[in-house]
């Protein structure tokens, strides 16, 4: 008898379609075949499925099964086709009918209980935008896929419960959306902005960076802050919108990272990989590919610490992804989109021996050294991060005697509502565009939305021929200055602005000396 | 040595039949002669045919009789069984057991392990 179970296959942020076809064959010395180009976790499938149906106190019949997974040619991965392929087999031994319109996706334990599976948020919104009504998937995973509206999501707990159902022993209720708590996600904030001492110019740097979406440098000696100052980032970043929310789930849910039970993701993703990560990691990729840190990183901030101690081709790659907010991997079996619109944040030693431009020790390292150290990181990157900073080294004296006035510095909570203040008049702002923050402005948004005056321009045309200024760290200063004015709730760009936004220019130039 | 060898198996194979007609099996044929090797015993079950291939042993000090299945032999068994089958021109399921028996020093029957379809 021939069955036909539908399932999804993901690739990517994609999914399509896949018919599993489930023929037992009265005929022919017993065997468990899957065909369909399936990947080693899909073909171990015969063994889960086989032992949670005996397992579940159901007799598996010793017949010739064929498992087709139609279309043939599409390699298949993962193991959410356990659930699929255990309802063909059952239903035709059993002879009841399957429910219609409905999607199968889940992998099996031995006991016969379904695992939390990978990927049932795609799930659910590929049933939506097919039209199809209900989806079965493991309990574990039916909130991550009631994150969809409009499409009934029922949660198994095992295979028995679902047998029980399908011979209309039982009823089952379509899971509903439950809120839950999202703090598996980033790193929470680790400081408070108050607690860190002194270095206004770099907290005034990273406020301007969480409002507008800027990127970030931050140079500095050993010691300086420079990691504590980027730790009490997430403190102040806004929440997430609710699109937002959704395209960052997604990439939770296909990546593996999602937990059991979680729902939906409401704040920004806070990503520090270490310096030794590979390109692939970083990036994305693998035969069949993955989303890296870049995409776990998307509408979040990826912290790169030690910046020039990155292989530089891995630093190389983050060329287009900065400027594009998406990219492309493609791989000779396929090829996947990944969303990857992040802040970067990055910090580094001014020189090999960490003590350059240091007000009280002495640098130790050569002209010739310290230019080498200069070209790990090469100008196309610096070029692309909108804001440099530096992080000087706090007096001690002055550490000991500001412990008084703690109470007057800014918390994180108070810079936050500046943020959100900022975001939320980009968010007016940008209501007919496809962009959220004055960082991904693009050439005619900046000629649309950046008015300033003749003597702003001229400014910005005197800074731009003395500090010799790329045409896109010209443009970038302008995006820089629009924040500054947003963080004011100034309607048109003026002198201070820019005169600010000048400030964090690129110095590239004028550091190697 | 060889003849007595010999001997066991065709008692083995005589305790397998009267163990599965016991069973309510129908016994087809015994020590059937394909192309290639001889089938212990073919019997039906219901619908199904069944390929039974007896080992027998006198006590387990030299290994067990499962462990004298290997996968060179299920192969072996697989093939006659499917020679049987196109030969025959039979087109219905079947399935290939084992039957495993260890005897005493008086050769009394010690154990017997019937092993369903094997080859799944």
């Amino acid at each position: 008898m021939l069955i036909k179970v539908s399932s999804v296959s993901n690739s990517g942020l994609k999914s399509i379609g896949i018919d599993v076809e489930v023929n037992v064959a009265n005929r022919g010395l017993p065997a468990f075949e899957i065909v369909g180009l399936p990947s080693k976790a899909v073909d171990e499938s015969k063994q889960r499925v086989r032992t949670a149906i005996v397992n579940s106190n159901i007799e598996f019949p010793a017949r010739r099964i064929t498992v087709n997974l139609a279309p043939a040619d599409v390699p298949k991965e993962g193991s959410f086709y356990d659930l699929p392929i255990a309802v063909g087999i059952l239903t035709s031994v059993i002879g009841c009918k399957l429910p219609e319109e409905s999607l199968f996706f889940g992998e099996l334990s031995l006991d016969g209980t379904l695992r939390h599976t990978k990927g049932a948020l795609l799930l659910s919104l590929f049933a939506r935008e097919k039209g199809i009504r209900n989806i079965f998937v493991p309990r574990a995973s039916a909130n991550e896929a009631a994150i969809v509206k409009g499409v009934n999501v029922y949660p198994i707990e095992n295979v028995s419960q679902l047998l029980s159902y399908f011979m209309g022993e039982i009823e089952l209720k379509p899971a509903e959306y439950q809120e839950g708590k999202d703090d598996w996600i980033s790193t929470q904030a680790e400081f408070d902005m108050a607690e860190i001492l002194g270095q206004e110019q770099a907290k005034r740097a990273i406020e301007i960076s969480a409002s507008g979406g800027h990127n970030l440098l931050m140079i500095g000696s050993p010691g300086s802050g420079k990691t504590m100052l980027a730790r009490a980032l997430p403190g102040i970043l806004p929440t997430l919108r609710e699109e937002e929310s959704l395209e960052v789930t997604k990439i939770y849910s296909v990546s593996g990272y999602f937990p059991p039970e979680g729902s939906l993701i409401k704040t920004r993703p806070f990503r520090a990989p270490h310096h030794t990560i590979s390109q692939v990691g970083l990036i994305g990729g693998g035969p069949r590919p993955q989303p890296g840190e870049v995409s776990l990183a998307h509408r979040g901030v990826l912290f790169l610490d030690e910046f020039s101690e990155f292989p530089r081709s891995v630093l190389e790659a983050l060329r287009q992804p900065m400027e594009d907010g998406y990219l492309t991997i493609s791989r000779s079996r396929e090829r996947a989109n990944f969303p990857a619109r992040f802040i970067l944040i990055a910090s580094a030693n001014p020189c090999p021996c960490g003590y350059l431009y240091h007000s009280k020790r002495q640098c130790l390292c050569t002209q010739r050294e310290i230019e080498k150290y200069r070209k790990r990181v090469s100008g196309p990157i610096l070029d692309r991060i909108d804001l440099h900073v530096e992080v000087p080294v706090v007096d001690i004296k002055e550490l000991a005697k500001d412990r008084r006035f703690k109470d007057r510095l800014e918390s994180s909570a108070q810079i936050y509502r500046r943020v959100m203040k900022a975001r939320e008049i980009q968010k007016n702002r940008f209501i007919d565009e496809k962009i959220h923050t004055n960082a991904e402005m693009k050439n005619r948004h900046i000629k649309k939305y950046c008015n300033f005056s003749k003597e702003v321009k001229q400014l910005l045309q005197q800074a731009g021929v003395s500090f010799q200024l790329s045409a896109r760290s010209y443009y970038k200063m302008i995006k820089v200055s629009r924040t500054i004015a947003d963080l004011e709730a100034s309607q048109d760009i003026t002198v201070s602005h820019m005169a600010e936004a000048l400030q964090y220019r690129p110095r590239i130039q004028e550091r190697v000396m | 040595m060889k003849t007595k060898n010999l001997e066991i198996g065709r008692l083995g194979e005589a305790i397998a039949k009267r163990y599965l007609q016991d069973n309510r099996y129908t016994i087809v044929a015994q020590n059937y002669k394909t192309k290639y090797a001889e089938i212990d015993l073919i019997v039906r079950h219901k619908d199904i045919l069944v390929f039974v291939e007896v080992r027998t042993r006198i006590g387990e000090r030299f290994g067990t009789p499962e462990e004298s299945i290997n996968r060179k032999k299920i192969n072996k068994l697989i093939k006659n069984a499917r020679g049987y089958v196109a030969g025959k021109r039979y087109n219905k399921g079947y399935r290939i057991d084992v039957v495993c028996i260890v005897l005493d020093e008086n050769k009394k029957v010690k154990r017997i392990d019937h092993y369903r379809n094997i080859t799944f």
